[in-house]
């Protein structure tokens, strides 16, 4: 049996860490391990910027909070370049596709919490957008 | 077996020159990558990689994983390629890729990542690479 906890949410700036609290209508999911589950199994992320500013940069989350016990894992997500337009012309969309870990076999600790961020690192390409989905088991 | 997630990220901003990535993010000296305790194996990496668009050429991209936490020498993998005709308006996001290895390594030991652009200079390449232990 699977258990799924999705979040998402901005990412202001580079280099800082951003967390990942709201689930669109749900302002405030809870962040706690499913009674049960023992390990996170599958790790679903897309994480892009608006591309407002020129620069490449990478994306990954951080995966913390006393349910991980093995401590904070980082995992990569994504990456972004973009250079301006000429003048008189409209800038294309920074548009990426979900990236799918399987069997990522992180343990974790039932009914204890997580903390989900995200960072956009490099070059600041604008506001940043993440969203991930864990798939516990 | 459980696995461990250590990710380190940086820009390559000279061609045919190694770049050591040392940073993540927010944390701007994270320290040595050392192999978590009790790690069997490097059992794969994540890895994403991509360029400014800033010049119109084109490049492809590697990681060079080096240093003692892999007894069996230094590895090399292919990152990426690209390139674009004009230098204005280019723009790209692209998905990170696991790649599955087996490994050995040494725990305790460091292992230093490099990114690499190759080909021409297109002014700056961003690396991020995520080390799959497992323990």
């Amino acid at each position: 049996m699977s258990k799924t906890l999705t979040v998402e949410g901005d990412i202001a700036t580079v280099d800082a860490i951003a967390r990942l609290t709201s689930q669109g209508s749900v302002t405030a999911p809870s962040l706690v391990v499913p009674s049960g589950m023992s390990k996170i199994d599958k790790i679903i992320i897309a994480a892009s910027a608006e591309g407002l500013a020129d620069g490449s940069a990478v994306f990954y989350i951080r995966l913390g909070g006393n349910a991980v016990k093995r401590g904070e894992q980082t995992i990569m997500a994504s990456a972004a370049g973009r250079i301006a337009v000429q003048t008189g012309s409209d800038a294309a969309p920074q548009i990426t596709s979900l990236f799918i870990l399987h069997n990522a076999d992180i343990e974790v600790t039932p009914s204890d919490t997580l903390t989900i961020s995200a960072e956009m690192a490099g070059s600041d390409l604008g506001t940043g957008r993440a969203v991930a989905t864990l798939v516990f088991a | 077996m459980p696995r461990l997630y250590r990710t380190r990220e940086g820009e390559a901003t000279a061609v045919d020159t190694k770049s050591q990535l040392i940073t993540l993010g927010s944390e701007t000296a994270p320290g040595p990558l050392l192999v978590p305790a009790g790690a069997t194996e490097l059992a794969g990496i994540i890895v994403a990689a991509i360029m400014n668009m800033a010049a119109a050429t084109s490049y492809s991209a590697l990681v060079r994983l080096e240093g003692p936490g892999l007894p069996g020498g230094p590895e090399v993998i292919a990152a990426g390629a690209g390139g674009v005709p004009v230098a204005t308006g280019g723009n790209a996001v692209i998905a990170a890729e696991f790649i599955a290895l087996n490994i050995p390594v040494t725990p305790g030991n460091e292992i230093l990542i490099f990114g690499e652009m190759a080909g021409t200079d297109v002014g700056q390449v961003s690396f991020g690479v995520t080390l799959i232990f497992e323990a």
